[in-house]
């Protein structure tokens, strides 16, 4: 892959290149470049916090600081979630520090960047943390993860830690207009506003927004033109499939629930969590029925960890939906 | 490759290492065989079919050096029957020694808990006084030790417990054959395969065997015939028989005397759920007291057995959450979760790969490319399928076709 070919995509494109590049998380890119002026020093790091908040920019950053030009030479990005297991994983992280044992210039080892560890098993972390052992002279590793509580304790322990925390709005809203005026696309305030509020705190979601929309009409972002991408980017069949349950149609919405779980490989925690975004916007129900739903979600999401079967978990969470949905029929 | 011999017999381990998983069983086996023999005469091995017990047994006569007596429960095993087999063996142990290089005789009662009442008459007094008077080592199997009649075998014997065999240790095992029988196997038919066997070694081994007479390539796709197959004749009769249950009671005795396989039942069972319970509020109980069973099902993994009782007693409430609504119908088979995954197997590999390429790219997981870039490509695309984002994800024409034309998730 060629290194510096024109990103096409603007959460890769305006991706900063260099801690000095970002603008916020003042805190965590002082004591970072610290770690910088004396690589020798630099402990395995562990970066928390929320989606789209600037977790991988700063291993990244750091790969291009340590390395320079050279840092995919030197840097393994592996992500726990698409990898098949711890074992594939100590494989990848043994072959690599194999290879590239030659140091480069006063940087005595090589980077391992291993995003989403927090959804690895205790027995798979566990590992892990024998890998970082056994490779401490050659490598050194940068764990990225939404929650630092998933992590064993032995792992956070050998990692000097750092918070991410939700973006503000002000910020959120400084970037975009400052990349629309890059991309010379014209961006009104209300729009800002909505992208913002739709992306609830993550700077990806916003950015991947604003460039579809941006395509709309000629560099032209309104208020209205943001509605409609949102409205068609956001989770169809799972609103569907909610509206058919409420209408007592559980059949038809068991199969729509068949169609995510096969055609698109979503598993039960992404459709519960879909689910229960969905049922916020939907217009037709109070907010008393709202929380009652809310509530067998939730009941159903603790299930779906305890049982042996997703798509019995959430057939049954619709067979709930379908019940609540005829009753309120009724009443009204 | 088509020698006429099962693969259940030519792959039958020759050696105790050899055997699948249970190391704890073995050992203890071993050293039941090695030391503790005084202590206790006999053995008595106990566990679901198909995990190693036989097996153990004789690869053990073998590393051993024993000769091997076996009974099992194709013959008759009532007093008469044991003493005539059982009783020689058990006695001439210093004449067998002399005449061949045994170490001396093994005496196997395979499938003890099968000792019916009355054509086994006296079966198991029979297999007691042999135990009693036995000089050689007297080694028992039993699928379910807790049968009542088994009770006194069980005083004087050490108990040995057999778990199913981890699925990870079937599909290496499963891969090791299809190499040797230069069989082509994609890794999730033998997945499935395993997993089906519940931890049984023996019809996994079976089921693999009779999917590769037909072809020499096995894909997932040809593995769907084994839920068909499986989907006997008792599976149907079970179902109609739990879902007309009269009482909470009926449906119980029904289970328990059921002997097909759970995690079926509970699959074909939630399946067929909307078919018997037109009413909503009656449906959503049921469905509720299913999810508990499968809460249950989670709880038991592979060890915790105790609490299969739990699990079928949510299943049997949820047949008799209204006893009077119920109307015959028509079956739904086979399972629509397997159907599904089937037909549509081939977007998910499609999906998989451009989500694996945007993750490539944008140093994101495949789950977040999904969730957070394809809706948007997908917007792209719609409107332009020419557009540059395309040929910079390197995505293939069918892939923005697809993108392009597939219902919004």
């Amino acid at each position: 892959m060629a290194a510096d070919e024109e990103a096409l995509m603007w959460v890769e494109k305006y991706r900063p290149k260099t801690l000095d590049e970002i603008v916020d998380l003042r805190d965590i890119v002082q004591s970072l470049k610290a770690f910088m002026r004396n690589p020798k020093t630099m402990p395995h790091l562990l970066l928390a916090g929320i989606p789209g908040t600037g977790k991988t920019t700063v291993a990244l950053c750091i790969a291009r600081q340590l390395f320079g030009d050279n840092w995919r030479t030197f840097t393994l990005e592996l992500n726990a979630s698409d990898e098949r297991g711890i074992d594939t994983v100590r494989e990848r992280v043994k072959d690599f520090s194999r290879y590239s044992r030659a140091a480069f210039g006063n940087v005595p080892f090589a980077l391992i960047i291993l995003d989403e560890s927090d959804q690895m098993t205790g027995p798979a972390q566990t590992a892990l943390r024998r890998i970082m052992e056994t490779s401490s002279r050659t490598s050194r590793f940068i764990l990225i993860c939404n929650q630092s509580g998933k992590i064993i304790e032995p792992i956070q322990s050998r990692c000097a830690i750092f918070r991410f925390s939700k973006l503000d709005r002000k910020a959120m809203i400084d970037h975009l207009c400052c990349l629309a005026g890059k991309e010379k696309v014209t961006l009104t305030p209300e729009a800002a506003e909505r992208i913002v509020d739709y992306a609830e705190g993550d700077l990806r979601h916003a950015i991947n927004a604003l460039q579809t929309a941006a395509a709309y009409r000629q560099g032209f972002v309104d208020e209205k033109i943001v509605s409609q991408v949102i409205g068609e980017a956001s989770p169809k069949q799972v609103q569907l499939m909610i509206n058919k349950a409420l209408n007592g149609d559980f059949v038809e919405a068991r199969k729509m629930m068949y169609e995510l779980m096969g055609a698109y490989g979503f598993s039960g925690s992404e459709i519960v969590r879909q689910m229960q975004r969905e049922l916020f916007k939907l217009s037709y129900i109070t907010p008393e029925e709202k929380a009652e739903l809310a509530n067998i979600i939730g009941e159903y999401d603790y299930r779906l960890t305890q049982g042996a079967n997703t798509d019995i978990q959430l057939s049954a969470l619709l067979a709930q939906f379908a019940k609540v949905g005829v009753s309120k029929g009724e009443t009204s | 490759m088509k020698d006429n011999l099962l693969w259940v017999e030519k792959y039958r381990p020759k050696k105790i290492a050899d055997v699948l998983g249970n190391e704890e069983a073995k050992a203890a086996f071993v050293d039941w065989l090695k030391n503790k023999r005084r202590v206790k005469k006999a053995v008595l091995l106990h566990g679901p079919p198909g995990v190693g017990k036989t097996a153990l047994v004789n690869a053990a006569a073998n590393d051993f050096g024993f000769t091997l007596i076996e009974m099992n429960a194709s013959d008759t095993r009532n007093e008469k029957a044991i003493n005539k087999i059982a009783g020689p063996a058990t006695s001439f142990v210093a004449l067998d020694k002399f005449s061949t290089e045994s170490k001396g005789n093994l005496l196997f009662m395979d499938e003890v808990d099968g000792i019916a009442g009355n054509e086994d008459r006296g079966g198991v007094s029979a297999i007691l006084k042999i135990v009693d008077a036995s000089q050689v080592p007297v080694i028992m199997a039993a699928n379910n030790p807790d049968v009542e009649k088994l009770r006194p075998l069980k005083k004087v014997s050490a108990l040995i417990r057999f778990q199913p065999v981890r699925i990870p240790l079937i599909i290496a095992m499963l891969r090791r054959i299809c190499q040797k029988e230069h069989v082509e196997a994609e890794f999730e038919a033998l997945e499935r395969i395993a997993q089906n066997s519940r931890g049984d070694v023996r019809s996994a081994i079976n089921d693999l065997q009779s999917l590769a007479e037909t072809t020499r390539v096995l894909t997932l796709q040809d593995t769907m015939a084994l839920s068909y197959r499986n989907r006997d004749i008792s599976m149907d009769e079970t179902l109609r028989t739990y879902f007309s249950a009269k009482s909470l009671l009926e449906a119980s005795i029904l289970l328990s005397r059921s002997s097909v396989d759970y995690d079926d039942l509970l699959l074909s069972v939630s399946d067929n759920l909307p078919r018997r319970y037109a009413d909503v509020g009656e449906l959503a109980e049921a469905f509720d007291l299913i999810s508990q069973a499968d809460v249950f099902r989670g709880r038991i993994g592979t060890e915790n057995w105790h609490l299969l009782k739990y699990f079928y007693n949510y299943l049997a409430e949820a047949a008799a959450v209204s006893t009077e609504t119920y109307k015959p119908f028509e079956l739904i088979s086979p399972p629509i979760r397997i159907i599904t995954l089937f037909w549509t197997k081939g977007k998910r590999t499609t999906l998989e790969g451009i989500c694996a390429k945007i993750g490539q790219r944008c140093h994101v997981s495949r789950a977040t490319a999904k969730n957070d870039f394809v809706p948007f490509l997908k917007i792209a695309l719609e409107r332009q399928k020419s557009s540059p984002l395309a040929s910079w994800f390197k995505l293939e024409p069918e892939e923005v076709e697809f993108l392009a034309k597939m219902n919004k998730f």
